[in-house]
Formats: structure tokens, sequence, C-alpha cells
């Protein structure tokens, strides 16, 4: 630490980070057990030690930058032994929550999200959207028809059509039947560009930050930033993630890393099955939904159920485990998770049981759930996939062990 | 003496536990002219004390106090004492207590001149509790050398043929085994309770090995271990090899602190380990000692100032961190401790010859709580109610204390249970 630094106690922050599952940080009197517990932790400036007490003193400079908390799996071991109940553990999730708020823009978006009273609003506008999109889509599907004709007429040979059913679709219960496919994909790709965007923005300044605060604490031997060789330290940390290594090396909350494995190989499952599906329906002209014969069905259906049991277990190891802090945060995005997943298996299992209306039902559930996701990707606690993964590989670029 | 100052006698104070603290409130009772009993359950008075080698921050020996405790008493006709006694019940209200007490047999009288020709007879060995099961000890013992009364104790633990055996050793007829125990009430106006305190069961400190790795020791052992009367004859040295230590590493807060644990400051830890510093300095002047800590607290002048000469000793380490991993380095039966230093921000991994557990104190009357109308706080302390009397706590009975804090203590508190006989 140089000799001139001045500290900036942010007040607010500290009530922030209170708000946020934090509310025991100023437990802490700095024995460091926490440190040793950690299984994780490196040798040189382990945390989370050095956290709590720059939380303490709402030093925020400290711990937005910070990799550090991202290195963190919040396996609970500190939080366990920790003599004073201060919950390094929760203390450093709220900590997360306040750095993924600090770097997303609209800031206002971010707000909102762990904002409890904004819910209806959150849930509502896409719930409304989708609405619409329906009514368009089934009340007024011949309109639309002509309209597309018009637009592009027989562009592509004539293969684009307004509807992408199946021949004889009327006796099928076809999701492309209540929203269409091209509403659907014209409502979530630019979303996922949206979201794109945003972490772009996000990390252009996360990665300037975590480096300068690395070099002024002295966590790293590398003095500039090679954004190349960061780029294939992220690469080499891929596989430690998709294992979960780093979260098998807890102990206290074991538990947790088979259902958060199962999730993340969910999301993965299904995102080469929405993949497929895209490229099969845009190049191919092959519209769902899929036989259950079909290999990519399969697929569907393990991570869906995977999707399911994953996020059921973690939404039942928090309800019974005491220890932890579930904070407004956490079950806003293990709530939404848990819908998407089942709402998306329900659509099917009605589907297959010939009820239209049910199905329909669910899949517009679904619809909303997926557009929760997405669209706060950057803004929620889901962003830990990009913000921890990067600080795993700042870590290794960094020579931090 | 005039009639106006002598003090009108008009009931008796029960004290329990002779400990530093009980001696205290039953001379300063019994020498203004009260009655006092004073209830001892060990064989012996003088309490946590006497297992001391020193005391701080003068590094005297205890028997230096004890002698002059041990004097007044032998001189005060008003304490009666009754060693090997517990308290069983008190009933009543302030000013009129019936206090039921049992006593367990000594199997000797006060013919006993301590000349040892029964311990040398008898066989039957029992685990030597004075030294934290150290060492064994035989069925025929005297507590430790400073005991008071003066006077051997037989074990029940005792077999038939070394009963016999002993009983044929005694010049003095002074070994009786139809001694039996007994209950009895006795009625008295207000009781003290000064029944001090426990080390923690450092067995519970999972993270800290004790129990399972043989040179993590107890700071309450190494003060055996240094005593001359312990079971070394005074020689620091590690329990797995008896190797002298070279370096030694205390663990600061080891139970204490700490909400899975004793929640509190025991008060006396952070002092004692500068006194065992002293001790291994003293035997071992290469010896390095390093210190694990999360603050040191040594309050008032004298104690800073204690401080300040260990600071100032250059084979004595400080280290702000606590010890948090242990573990045993194979063949060696070193130690291998994680914490990390919070100063420089590194994590210290250090392997020592022997690491001292700094346990701290949990008083007695939480784990075996006496069967009286007493209020605790939620450690188990008992808490002072003076605006209803009768029944009071002194010394580590009330808060954890040092020895001067518990004579002040045990002082007020013989005064309040005056009061309450004057009442």
């Amino acid at each position: 630490m140089s000799a001139n630094y001045i500290p900036q106690p942010d007040l607010g922050f500290i009530a922030e980070i209170k708000g946020l599952g934090g509310e025991t940080l100023k437990k802490c009197y700095q024995c460091a057990t926490c440190s040793v517990a950690c299984p994780i932790a490196p040798e040189n400036s382990p945390f989370p030690r050095k956290e709590m007490i720059a939380a303490s003193w709402g030093l925020k400079d400290k711990l937005i930058g910070n990799a550090d908390i991202w290195l963190c799996h919040q396996c609970g071991d500190c939080t366990d032994m920790c003599p004073r109940g201060a919950a390094p553990g929760d203390v450093l999730a709220a900590i997360r929550s306040a750095a993924i708020t600090e770097y997303a823009t609209p800031k206002a978006l971010a707000k909102a999200i762990n904002d409890p009273s904004k819910l209806p609003l959150l849930l509502g506008i896409p719930a409304a959207w989708f609405a619409l999109l329906a009514i368009i889509t089934t009340a007024f599907g011949g309109i639309m028809e002509k309209i597309f004709h018009a637009l592009f007429g027989d562009a592509l040979g004539g293969r684009l059509h307004w509807s992408h059913a199946h021949e004889g679709a009327e006796h099928v219960i076809a999701h492309s039947n209540f929203v269409s496919t091209w509403f659907v994909d014209m409502t979530f790709v630019p979303t996922a560009i949206f979201a794109t965007v945003v972490f772009f923005l996000a990390l252009k300044r996360f990665i300037v930050d975590i480096h300068d605060n690395a070099v002024l604490e002295g966590k790293t031997d590398k003095t500039s930033l090679d954004y190349k060789a960061l780029l294939q330290s992220v690469i080499n940390v891929i596989p430690m993630v998709l294992k979960h290594d780093k979260f098998n090396q807890c102990e206290a909350n074991k538990d947790r890393s088979t259902p958060h494995m199962m999730v993340l190989f969910a999301f993965i499952g299904l995102f080469i099955v929405t993949a497929v599906c895209g490229i099969m329906l845009y190049v191919g002209g092959y519209a769902g939904p899929y036989p259950q014969l079909n290999p990519i069905k399969w697929l569907a259906n393990i991570a869906g159920v995977s999707l399911v049991i994953g996020s059921g277990m973690m939404i039942k190891n928090r309800l019974t485990n005491k220890t932890q802090v579930t904070a407004y945060k956490d079950w806003f995005i293990l709530g939404i998770v848990f819908a998407l997943g089942l709402s998306g298996m329900l659509t099917e299992m009605a589907r297959l049981a010939e009820i239209a209306w049910l199905s329909y039902f669910f899949y517009w559930i679904h619809l909303i759930a997926i557009f929760e996701l997405f669209a706060f990707l950057p803004f929620s606690k889901m962003a830990h996939i990009v913000y921890r993964t990067v600080a795993m590989g700042y870590a290794d670029y960094a020579n931090r062990k | 003496m005039t009639t106006e100052n002598s003090a009108p006698v008009s009931g008796s104070i029960m004290v329990v536990g002779g400990g530093i603290s009980g001696l205290t409130t039953a001379l300063e009772a019994a020498e203004v002219g009260y009655e006092v009993f004073l209830i001892e359950k060990e064989a012996s008075l003088g309490g946590r004390v006497t297992q001391l080698k020193h005391y701080f921050p003068k590094l005297c020996p205890p028997t230096c106090g004890l002698e002059i405790n041990y004097r007044r008493l032998k001189d005060n006709k008003n304490i009666k004492v009754y060693t090997l006694s517990e308290v069983q019940n008190v009933d009543g209200t302030p000013g009129d207590y019936t206090v039921t007490v049992k006593s367990t047999p000594r199997y000797v009288n006060s013919n006993c001149t301590c000349c040892g020709e029964c311990e040398k007879v008898c066989e039957t060995e029992i685990s030597n509790e004075f030294n934290f099961g150290m060492n064994r000890r035989k069925a025929a013992y005297l507590p430790h050398n400073m005991a008071f009364p003066q006077r051997y104790v037989m074990d029940s633990a005792m077999g038939k043929d070394d009963r016999e055996k002993v009983k044929e050793a005694c010049k003095y007829n002074a070994i009786d085994f139809s001694m039996e125990e007994s209950t009895f009430d006795l009625k008295v106006g207000a009781v003290v309770f000064t029944t001090g305190w426990q080390p923690y069961d450092a067995t519970r400190i999972d993270n800290l090995g004790f129990g399972r790795y043989q040179n993590i020791i107890t700071n309450m052992m190494l003060e055996r271990l240094a005593s001359s009367n312990g079971p070394t004859e005074g020689k620091i040295i590690r329990p797995s090899d008896d190797k002298a230590p070279e370096t030694i590493a205390f663990a600061q807060c080891a139970g204490s602190r700490d909400e899975n644990h004793l929640p509190y400051c025991s008060y006396i830890c952070c002092l004692a380990s500068l006194k065992h510093a002293t001790y291994i300095r003293a035997q071992y002047p290469d010896a390095k000692i390093y210190i694990y800590y999360i603050d040191l607290r040594t309050p008032g002048r004298k104690y800073e100032n204690f401080y300040a000469k260990l600071k100032a000793d250059e084979n004595v380490f400080f280290v702000k961190g606590k010890v948090a991993e242990v573990s045993e380095e194979s063949g060696t039966g070193n130690i291998n401790l994680v914490a990390e230093d919070t100063i420089s921000g590194e994590k210290i991994r250090q392997t020592v010859d022997m690491l001292v557990l700094a346990t701290g104190m949990q008083p007695t009357c939480a784990i075996d709580k006496p069967a009286a109308d007493l209020t605790f706080d939620d450690e188990g302390f008992i808490i002072n109610d003076f605006s209803k009397g009768g029944l009071f706590a002194a010394g580590c009975a009330n808060k954890p204390a040092d020895v001067v804090t518990s004579n002040q203590n045990a002082t007020g508190m013989a005064l309040k249970a005056i009061q309450t006989l004057r009442r």
C-alpha cells in the first residue's frame, strides 16, 4: 500500500452491501480465519479478510474492480468457521452484486433488477409484449402473411413464408401458431445483441480496473495488460470452469456443486439445441416441433430435465441452509431459471397431451422467462458467468496462485 | 476493640469454592467477625492458581499469595473449611438460607503428617488431573505440595489389597476407610459463589488439532510443564519425544471470542502467553517464540509494560493473524500451522516444534449449574443482582478475570454478603 493512500469511505456503499445480503459485514474483527479457511484463496494477498475490512470501511474502489471477489465461489467454508458470524461468503456475494450493478449500463435497469418493487414491471412488460405478439399471430395471421408477402415477395426463391407451421398445421400443436417464430426471433435477437453490447462495455472497464487493482495491491507480476494473452488465459480456464474444479474444493457447501453443474450443462445443451433449430429452420426450412425420436429432441429433453432438477435442488438448498444468506438477488435469478426450465417442460408435456390452450399458456410463461434471463443477463446475478470467467482467466494471466 | 466497632454477628456467610476468590471472600468476611463456611469440592484449597508456575506480571510463584492466605485462614476461628464437599441445593431468602452440602470421604483424618508412607506402598495408579492427565499418580496422594489442608487423600479407585497395605503403612492411624459420604444442611444468611473456571475443552476446537496431534498443548498444560511440581519437574519438553522445543508458536483466542465456542474474551490468555514466553526464554535462550494473535489485550499500564518488554525481545515474534489450520509433519511430529499475516497480507505456513493453544476460561457454573436462585448470562456467568441480595458471585464465576481483579471483586462481594446480614 502506498504511503499516501487516502481512504475514501463511502457510507452509501456500506448500506448497499448490507442491503444486498451482506448485513453482517460490520461484525468482522479481522482475525483472518476466513483467508485460511478458504480452500481457493491464493497465498499472496488471500481473500476474503482484506475484502471484509474494505467493505467495513466502505472502500468501494478497493472492491468493485477487485478480481478476487470473483474468484470466490461462495462455498461457505469461511462463513462456517467465522468466529463472529460475519459471514464473509455472503458479504462477498453482496459485493459481487454491487459490482454487477456498477459495470452495467443503463444504471437504472441494473438498480431495478435488485429492487423487489420493480419486479411487477420487469415481468409485466415482456408479459404484455408476448401477449400482444400472440394476439397478432393468432388473430391476424392472414394480414401478417399479406404484409410479409408484400415486403419480401419472392425473395430467396419464395422460400420465405410468414408461417413456419408444418403442412396441415391446424391439426398439430405448434408454438409458431401461437407466437410466430419471426416475432420470437425479432424479440430475442436484438435482446441478445443488447446483452452482448452491455457486457462488452462493462468488460472494457472491468478488465482495466481489475488489472489496475492487481498492480496496486501487488497481486500480479504483469505490469502491462496484454489482451491477447489474457484471452488465451480465459480460454485456458474454461475446462476448469466446466469441471467445477474450484467449486469442488469447497467443504461446507459441497452439495452446491452438482446442481450448479447440472444447470450450467443444461444451458450449454439448450444453447446447442437452439442453435441447431435455428440453422435447421432458416437454412434447412425445417420447422418444429421435432419428433421425440430426433437426437436433438433427446438433448433438449435431457437438458430441460437437468435444468429443472438442478435449479430445483438449488432452491431447496437455499431454503434449508440457514447458515447462508439468500437475498432477493438470489431468489430472482433462481426463480427465473427454475421457471424457464419448468415452463419449457410443461409446454412440451401439454403439447404431447394435446391440450393446446394449456401448452400455449406455458409457452407464454416460457417466453417471459427467457426474456428475463437474456435481457437482464448483464444486470442480474447471472452475469457471474462472464465476470467470474474473466476474473479466473485474469488470475491465470496474472500468475495469481 | 469496643462493642460499637465489633460486628454484630447475626448470621453466617457461605463461600462456595476455595480458589483465590473464595479465600479472599472468606477471609475478608471472617476477619471482620463473621462466621464463614468455605466449601471446596477438591481435596485442597487454592484452586487454579496452584497450577501456575508464576503470576503475571510480577512473575512470582503463587505460593506467595497462597501462603499468606493460608496463614490468615489458620489464625481465624471464624472460618470452617469443608473440602471434598459440594453444594447440592440452596433454599430460602436473603438472610435465611438453608444450604445442603454433600461431603465425600477423604479416608484420611487429621492425624496425617504427610510422611508419604502410604503413597510408597500403594500400587493403584490414577490419572493426575492436577497435571491435566499428563502423568499418573498413586491412588494415595497429596493433591500437590501446596495443599491445604496438608493431608493425603485416598482415592476411591484404590483396590482392596492396597487399602490394607496403606493402612498398615500408616504409623499415625490416619487412614480410616470407614468414613462415609454425608449430606448435611447449613443455615446461612448469604452465599457467595466463587466457583471459578475450567480451561475450555480444546478438543472442541476442531481446526486446531488438539487431541489429534501430540505436540499441540494448551496454555494450562504448559503451565504445568513449566512448574517445578509438574509432570516434568519444570522442564518444558514436547509430549511426543521429550525434545526441547526450538520453535514454539502460540495460538491466541483459541476458542475465545468465537461464536462457535466462547463468544467472549477470556481476559487472561494474552498475558498468560506473554508470561509463557518468559518461561521459555529462561529455559531455552535460543528458542524462537511466535505469538499469533488477533489483537493483544494487555489492559493497564503494568500489563502494557509487560508486553513492551516481550516485544523488545529479539526471539519473540508477534504475528497479527489467527492460526486457523494445523497439521502434523509426518515423521517429525512437528506442527504445520497456517495463518494470514494481516499486516503483510501474506499467508504464512510455518512449521514449529510445538504449538500452544491459548485457550480461555469457561465458568465452572456454566458446566455445573448451582441449584440456587441465581441469574445467569448467556455464557453461564452469574449476574449479581444487588437489589435482590443474598446470593452473589465473585471472581471468574462472575466474569473472566485475572487474579488481581478477582480479589478486588471478591472483597466487594464479602461486603455485599455482610450487608445482607445486617439489613
